[in-house]
């Protein structure tokens, strides 16, 4: 059997590949839905309130066959609302304890795919935990999967690809868009024309999403930055501070200006989920194109385990089209490791599919050398600053630690403030915090500290009482079930 | 396909006792930003008030009471007809100590 972790576009595309050849595969999907965040959507039987799907994903009604295609495979299992919190590799084997509620129970083996995706990179600013202000991610869920509007007035800001279709979802939604700011001045198509002429149908998508401003007389201006967000006094968000910035994302000295608004999304690219593959002790790098920590993998989707593959963001950001070949890649090779599929025709199919593959990276790489965030935004952040959103941890507490204390890498830090200890597990706060340390510090991080702000031993919170209760006993491979859409 | 499944319809749920409604398949945090508020809860140290940051399920900061549960990522609980939600002060002992 394969376990593939993760029902987002990898996920689903390496089930069905897998699936296809004749493997038995159980999908742990950790959500209500499959689809993930690209295809994330209301259910099929569900309300349909809003109009702005087409835009969030042009692709949704093939999110939709891909799903319809995994429910309706006898060979493929799904479990939903099912959470790893631990995993763990022994002789040979993945050890995965699955929690779904208030049951526990575990898992062995022997071939896994690991596709948890990734989630917004945030970055602290003064007033970035003011109840309005959220990720771009965050915004485009509401919209996807619960048809909710953000806002009535909302800001769009940070760097990268990714605000487009947010902005146009948005806008199609009904909202205002009263500003739209990207940080990065992307002249860089001229660099990368040729990297973007070789992926037309991603350029007629931008062009979409521009055609959309146009007609929303919404303009994006470039090498902008909120630098700070302000509450009234009921506490929730009333407006932003916008500010000039330069290629390092210092603040120019220049006409900063406020924009009322009732929402901001705000979002500077994407980090890896890689705390199940963290559990499994899979070798990782950091990626040279957004310096984000991925899984390092071979030709076939394998990592440094026996066994263990890993497949879409998790390998480094490069959406869902990547996505979807990585998975099927993931999906072939696996296969063959079960048997049932001849290596020979895995070459065969790699040769096409490695090809696609390469593409798409080279303009998923485009993209992130296009969208860098640079150092200066930890001039924006104030001592009063909340860095760590979990344990309410200020800048000025991370400060006293290096320069009081004389902590020169994160970890220490964290056992001094304890920024990143909280909820979250320093999903949220841990690049931002190895930034700061690094920066007041000048000790440069090392990759074993970057590396280690992913290791979570606990992956997902539990209950005590969940704990003390005991695992189901021998339940079999996938018992208990849920069935859901 | 779609045409043969019944489609879902609203749902009542409470909010700190106060009756709302919701469309089927929303997010608690979705519901109650759609009924006009945007404060989950108040935290533990500074009693700050917090709303949906991450959204889908990774920040922790859209934490709930649900049916009496503290510590509940609203953004990626199902509303559900009858559903108890109540905002959370602090670590979530329930019942609440005090309103911050």
């Amino acid at each position: 059997m394969i376990t593939v972790i993760g029902g987002g576009p990898a996920g689903m595309s390496a089930a069905l590949a897998a699936a296809h050849s004749g493997a038995k595969v159980l999908l742990i999907e950790s959500g209500e839905r499959l689809g993930g965040q690209y295809w994330r959507h209301l259910p099929e039987n569900g309300p349909k309130a809003w109009t702005g799907q087409e835009s969030l994903a042009g692709d949704f009604a093939r999110g939709a066959l891909l799903r319809a295609k995994v429910m309706q495979n006898p060979h493929i299992e799904v479990l939903f609302n099912t959470h790893i919190w631990q995993a763990g590799f022994m002789e040979g084997q993945s050890i995965l304890q699955l929690l779904q509620g208030y049951t526990r129970w575990e898992i062995k083996s022997e071939t896994v795919i690991i596709a948890t995706g990734a989630y917004d990179r945030a970055l602290p600013f003064p007033g970035w935990d003011i109840p309005g202000v959220m990720t771009p991610g965050g915004a485009q869920a509401l919209l996807k999967g619960s048809a909710v509007k953000v806002g009535k007035r909302v800001v769009v800001a940070g760097t990268g690809p990714f605000l487009l279709p947010v902005a146009t979802g948005l806008l199609e939604a009904g909202v205002e868009v009263v500003g739209f700011f990207e940080a990065n001045r992307t002249l860089g198509w001229i660099k990368y024309f040729r990297v973007g002429m070789s992926n037309i149908s991603k350029l007629k998508q931008a062009r979409n999403f521009f055609n959309i401003f146009r007609a929303h007389n919404v303009k994006l201006q470039r090498g902008f930055a909120v630098m700070q967000a302000h509450a009234g006094e009921d506490g929730q968000l009333n407006s932003v501070t916008v500010a000039r910035i330069d290629s390092k994302f210092r603040r120019k000295r220049s006409d900063a200006f406020n924009i009322p608004c009732d929402a901001l999304a705000i979002g500077w690219g994407f980090t890896p989920e890689l705390s199940v593959a963290n559990s499994l002790g899979l070798r990782q790098i950091v990626s040279s194109e957004d310096e984000s920590v991925v899984v390092e993998v071979d030709d076939t989707q394998g990592t440094s385990r026996e066994g263990i593959y890993a497949a879409g963001e998790v390998t480094g950001i490069g959406g869902s089209e990547l996505s979807l070949i990585e998975g099927e890649i993931a999906g072939l090779a696996a296969s063959v490791r079960e048997g049932t599929l001849s290596t020979s025709a895995f070459n065969q199919m790699l040769l096409s599919l490695a090809r696609k593959r390469r593409r798409e990276q080279k303009f998923a790489s485009a993209l992130l050398r296009m969208h860098p965030v640079g150092s200066g935004w930890i001039e924006w952040v104030s001592d009063k600053t909340v860095i760590c959103r979990c344990e309410e941890v200020t800048q000025a507490e991370i400060k006293a630690a290096v320069h009081e204390l004389g902590a020169t890498d994160s970890r220490t830090v964290k056992l001094f403030t304890r920024c990143g200890m909280g909820m979250c597990q320093g999903r949220v706060c841990a690049r931002s915090v190895i930034d700061i340390v690094a920066s007041e510090s000048k000790v440069d991080p090392s990759l074993k500290d970057r590396i280690s702000a992913g290791s979570r031993p606990i992956i997902n919170p539990l209950a005590l009482g969940v704990l003390a209760s005991g695992a189901l006993a021998d339940c079999g491979d996938v018992e208990p079930k849920e069935n859901s859409h | 396909m779609r045409n043969l499944i019944p489609p879902l319809g609203e749902v009542r749920y409470f909010l700190d006792g106060e009756e709302l409604h919701a469309l089927a398949g929303q997010m608690v945090a979705a519901a109650i930003l759609a009924s006009g508020r945007r404060i989950l809860r108040h935290t533990r140290f500074e009693a700050k008030p917090r709303g949906i940051f991450c959204g889908i399920g990774i920040c922790f900061d859209c934490l709930v009471l649900i049916d009496g549960i503290p510590n509940q990522r609203a953004c990626i609980v199902e509303i559900k007809e009858g559903m108890q939600v109540a905002t959370q002060q602090g670590a979530g002992t329930y019942p609440p100590e005090e309103k911050a």
